[in-house]
């Protein structure tokens, strides 16, 4: 294999890895940014994501796409209901409403287990082939997540900046009280984007179902990621955390290929404590006030 | 201290609850992964022992001496932690007053808890791998599954041999198992002139190999070997190996994770895939055994969970043998007495004194199969010396 | 981060001020008594061990109570523990340094390291330190699974030697549980002298209002690294103490995970007492045991008392304990 395949294949990787935590950061750093909850379940929405992905499509055989739909929606409905019963009443205490979130995850993950069992389930693949142009072979399996993700990405965006709903949510993500007199109902919208953060999330793990597999303890991962690109980014910065998830997927893949894993590993780490002491607010956050 | 004093109480009020069935109870432990991704190998472990409870009282109990016993399996969920795996086992020795424990599964909680086992004489039962589970020093420490440096040596050779690969690729989780299983494997593919050309190790949480393989792949190997890999990660690295268009052998020399390579990887990505297969599945008892399992736990049978069924069937025989069902010093000498035990593996022995100093090996044969068809087919029949 | 403040003591109503003094005495000497004698009266060495358990909790907890008393919280508050397991774990298997002196060592080892992080850390402030002690945390764990010339890697430390005092080893539980006890006591009451001097003001200040405080001429940072550095010294020490009670060692044994356990206790027990993060431990490190029966469930159970004890119990279990605490002594509601 020469370089310049090696280089392809890396980047690549990079974009389908950095898809992956884009989504999952994005939705993190929203909840993040309007509620100022640090969400320990979010890993396990994807999870939830990635099972109604997989019983929709191996079962009932329609359309991914529709798939990917269910998936957002059912699950985005019950993280709207998490939100209102069980988040909600922690408003004023990161600390608690933190530790809420640890407990929802316990909880989510290991009745999955009970529910569904441990054992990993493989999904089939919705594309199959690969694509060649000259030397080079891409999986359509890794596009098509490239793609989606990009997809997706757009239309959270476009949501947030040309709806009311979306423009009403940035405003509170700004701060609540100058919100709160405009006249912006914020019990509306706490449930509301949590339930499109899950989503997000839920769509991610639906996304990489068939590209890795499925099983209640895939969350984890994921998780951890989005946290550790959500403070490369910026805490409560969506486009923070596009840079971020990008760039993590790519230098997670680079350094992966180029020096191995370990390396890859601790350098990551690494490399995001020292953006953090030169810029504490993340590379596209803002300041505290 | 409240809670200190409620879990006293509590206890007490169980205690005295259940004192008068006490005296024809029969209470076996297990200690395995019960939460969290080894899960899967828990009920491997919960499941051996609550068949093998299952014969017995159906019959009316194990009679031992005269008396009938109803056997009553009791399960702790260890989180695959060292210290947790502690305090479940002090549990199942001071408050449970258990002597036989099916468990622990890793290498750590097994050397956590040896000193522990050791000084209060409870005969444990263990999957983990490591060289140091086994010693003059622990007596009460079984193994019944066949670790990696015994069936390494044999199954590399024929392997090798058969295929005639010398560059070999590997991936190695970097925790004790896959330290352990790649030195092991190591050692066994330079003994027969192929050499690891690339190897790598990676954190557990990884889920994307993909950069990996491709570093490996960039070596020209002949053939990648899986070691002992998580039995889910074994299945992504398949499935990502051929994914990346490599064609050539994949081979598992590690515990056995064939139920979730199938699964994961799919039917097309596992042809040409040689596994290390505890169980000869043609056996009608390995059959009947699978059957049991899957009806009732709902899920593949992992192939180590016969070996814990067969160890417990020696315990139960030893117990008879040894007309006690609490003197855990007699019940060993019983049970390292019986010699060619019939099993569900077929005929048993205890080995061991050569390398470890210690009989408490369990000794079956084991197999190497091909995956075809989304199915493993046995190609080879294996001792602790030569596989053919 | 900011909830009532815990009771004052200090109230000049001479009424109930004499029962004031004698109660809360009586109350230490009982529970001392109690403590002292309770591990007799059981033979099952279960208990003890669930005991052992609980005091070392509590002191994890409370040194993680000390930093966050300056309006800090740590997320990599087991990196500390682990770091102090391991000094004192490797120091007694190669140089054969008594456990003792190993404890010392890693408390002020490890005190010093935090002083020199902490330098460095907390300029970041509010959850950007949080986030940062999260990163720090992993980066130990992925140093102690790699270094392995030094740490033995995955496979962790084997055969580390019990304490022992003028050579006689505190090899049983119950002995250990007296060791525990002593260092529990220890802790909590050089914590307590602390929160009560100049430090304890200062701290109190910090975390109520950090910009007044800062212009009200109190140094800051002096006072966030003080605390950060006990408070990780401490652990330090406690989690060299239990290296020497488990006597067995591995990346796994203090992660990430021991790092939420330690806040969970904390924010359950109640956050701004010195007493909530004891009581934290005293209810959660025998809870899973109380649940082992519901095999399959019970993590879910215990995710649900969890949920509860936040949802009813908001100011901590500390809360049930000072109401009831109005109730007998007759007082009213301190402010």
């Amino acid at each position: 294999m020469d370089y310049s395949i090696l280089l392809a294949q890396a980047v690549l990787n990079g974009l389908v890895i950095g898809a992956m935590y884009m989504l999952m950061a994005v939705g993190f750093t929203l909840v993040f940014g309007i509620m100022r909850v640090v969400n320990f379940a979010h890993g396990e929405f994807y999870m939830l994501g990635a099972f109604t992905g997989f019983f929709t499509y191996v079962y009932w055989e329609i359309p991914f796409v529709v798939c990917l739909i269910i998936a957002a929606s059912t699950v985005g409905i019950l993280g709207m209901l998490v939100e209102r019963t069980l988040i909600q009443p922690f408003r004023a205490d990161e600390m608690s409403g933190m530790i809420a979130t640890l407990a929802i995850s316990v909880i989510i993950q290991n009745g999955a287990v009970l529910l569904w069992g441990p054992v990993p389930r493989a999904m089939p693949d919705i594309v199959t082939g690969t694509l060649a142009i000259g030397p080079f072979n891409f999986p359509w399996s890794r596009l098509v997540v490239i793609a989606a993700a990009a997809l997706i990405f757009a239309c959270f965006w476009l949501f947030m900046q040309r709806t009311r709903l979306g423009r009403a949510m940035r405003a509170v993500a700004q701060d609540t009280e100058t919100a709160l007199i405009q006249g912006i109902r914020v019990n509306y919208i706490y449930p509301l984007a949590f339930g499109m953060s899950v989503a997000l999330a839920a769509l991610a793990g639906a996304l990489m179902g068939p590209v890795f597999s499925v099983s209640p303890f895939v969350g984890a991962t994921p998780m951890l990621k989005a946290f550790v690109v959500v403070i490369l980014g910026g805490l409560g910065s969506v486009p923070g955390a596009v840079v971020g998830g990008l760039m993590l997927g790519m230098i997670e893949s680079f350094t992966a290929t180029a020096f191995g894993s370990l390396v890859s590993d601790i350098l990551q780490l690494l490399l995001v404590i020292l953006i953090l002491l030169v810029r504490p607010a993340g590379l596209l956050g803002q300041r505290e006030a | 201290m409240r809670g200190f004093l409620k879990v006293a109480l509590l206890s007490t009020a169980c205690a005295a609850l259940s004192f008068p069935a006490a005296a024809q109870t029969l209470k076996l432990g297990v200690l395995a992964t019960l939460s969290g991704a080894g899960t899967a190998w828990g009920i491997a472990m919960q499941g051996a022992a609550e068949l093998a409870a299952e014969d017995v009282n159906s019959k009316g109990g194990l009679e031992v001496g005269g008396k009938k016993y109803k056997v009553e399996v009791v399960a702790y969920d260890d989180h695959y932690k060292a210290a947790d795996a502690l305090t479940a086992f002090n549990r199942m020795v001071f408050d449970d007053n258990i002597k036989f424990v099916v468990g622990p599964l890793g290498s750590a909680p097994a050397l956590a808890l040896l000193p522990v086992s050791t000084e209060n004489k409870v005969i444990t039962m263990t999957m983990a791998f490591t060289p140091k589970a086994l010693s003059a020093d622990y007596k009460y420490s079984f193994r019944p599954v066949i670790p990696s440096d015994v069936f390494s040596d044999p199954q590399i050779k024929w392997v090798v041999q058969k295929l005639g690969a010398k560059r070999i690729g590997g991936l190695f989780p970097n925790d004790e198992s896959g330290q352990q299983v790649g030195a092991a494997n190591e050692a066994a593919y330079q003994a027969v002139g192929a050499k690891f050309v690339a190897k790598e190790f990676f954190e557990r949480e990884r889920v994307d190999f993909v950069p990996l393989l491709t570093r490996v792949l960039a070596q020209n190997i002949d053939a990648f070997e899986l070691n002992g890999n998580a039995p889910q990660t074994a299945g992504l690295l398949v499935k990502q190996l051929r994914e990346l268009g490599f064609k050539g052998p994949i081979i598992r020399t590690g515990g056995d994770a064939t139920a979730d390579i199938l699964k994961v990887a799919g039917k097309e990505a596992t042809e040409n895939v040689y596994v290390h297969q505890p169980i000869n599945t043609d056996a009608p008892a390995i059959q009947e055994y699978t059957r049991r399992f899957e009806a009732k736990y709902k899920m593949p049978l992992n192939a180590f969970s016969p070996f814990f069924y067969a160890n417990v069937q020696m315990v139960f025989a030893a117990m008879q043998k040894a007309g006690t069902v609490t003197d855990s010093d007699k019940v060993r000498e019983a049970m390292l007495g019986l010699k060619d035990f019939e099993t569900v593996l077929g005929k048993v022995n205890w080995i061991g004194e050569a390398q470890w100093k210690s009989n408490q090996q369990l000794d079956a044969p084991f197999y190497v199969a091909l995956l075809k068809g989304g199915a493993a087919q046995v190609v080879a029949k294996c001792t602790p010396k030569l596989c053919e | 981060m900011h909830g009532p403040r815990p009771p004052a003591i200090d109230q000049d109503e001479p009424r109930i001020a004499a029962r004031r003094r004698w109660l809360p005495a009586a109350v230490i000497v009982t529970l001392l008594a109690l403590a002292l004698i309770l591990p007799q009266l059981t033979t099952n060495q279960f208990y003890v061990h669930l005991a052992n358990l609980m005091l070392l909790n509590s002191i994890f907890a409370i040194s993680l109570g000390l930093i966050a008393s300056v309006g800090q919280i740590s997320l990599g508050h087991a990196a500390f523990v682990a770091a102090g397991a391991y000094i004192s774990a490797l120091a007694a298997l190669s140089f054969k340094l008594p456990p003792l002196l190993g404890i010392v060592l890693a408390g002020l080892v490890t005190g010093l390291a935090a002083v020199a992080l902490g330098k460095i850390l907390l300029r970041l402030r509010g959850v950007y330190f949080v986030l940062v002690t999260f990163l720090a945390g992993q980066v130990f764990t992925l140093v102690a699974l790699n270094w392995e010339s030094v740490t033995h890697g995955a496979n962790g430390l084997l055969g580390i030697p019990a304490i022992s005092i003028f050579g006689f080893p505190l090899s049983t539980r119950l002995r250990f549980y007296y060791f525990a006890l002593a260092a529990f006591i220890l802790v909590i009451t050089f914590v307590w002298a602390l929160m009560r001097s100049q430090y304890g003001r200062a701290f109190r200040s910090i975390a109520e209002n950090i910009r007044l405080a800062e212009s009200s001429g109190i140094d800051v940072s002096h006072y966030q690294i003080v605390a950060f550095a006990l408070g990780s010294g401490i652990a330090g020490a406690a989690g060299a103490a239990t290296v020497h009670y488990i006597r067995f060692l591995s990346p796994d044994s203090f992660t990430f995970n021991d790092s939420i356990a330690y806040i969970t206790m904390l924010v359950v027990g109640g956050r701004h007492t010195l007493i909530g993060g004891v009581l934290g431990a005293a209810f959660l490190t025998p809870l899973p045991e109380l649940l082992r029966g519901f095999v399959g469930a019970q993590h879910i159970i215990y995710g649900a008392i969890l949920l509860g004890v936040l949802l009813f119990i908001p100011n901590g279990l500390v809360s049930i304990g000072s109401s009831l605490w109005r109730k007998s002594s007759g007082t009213e509601e301190p402010k």
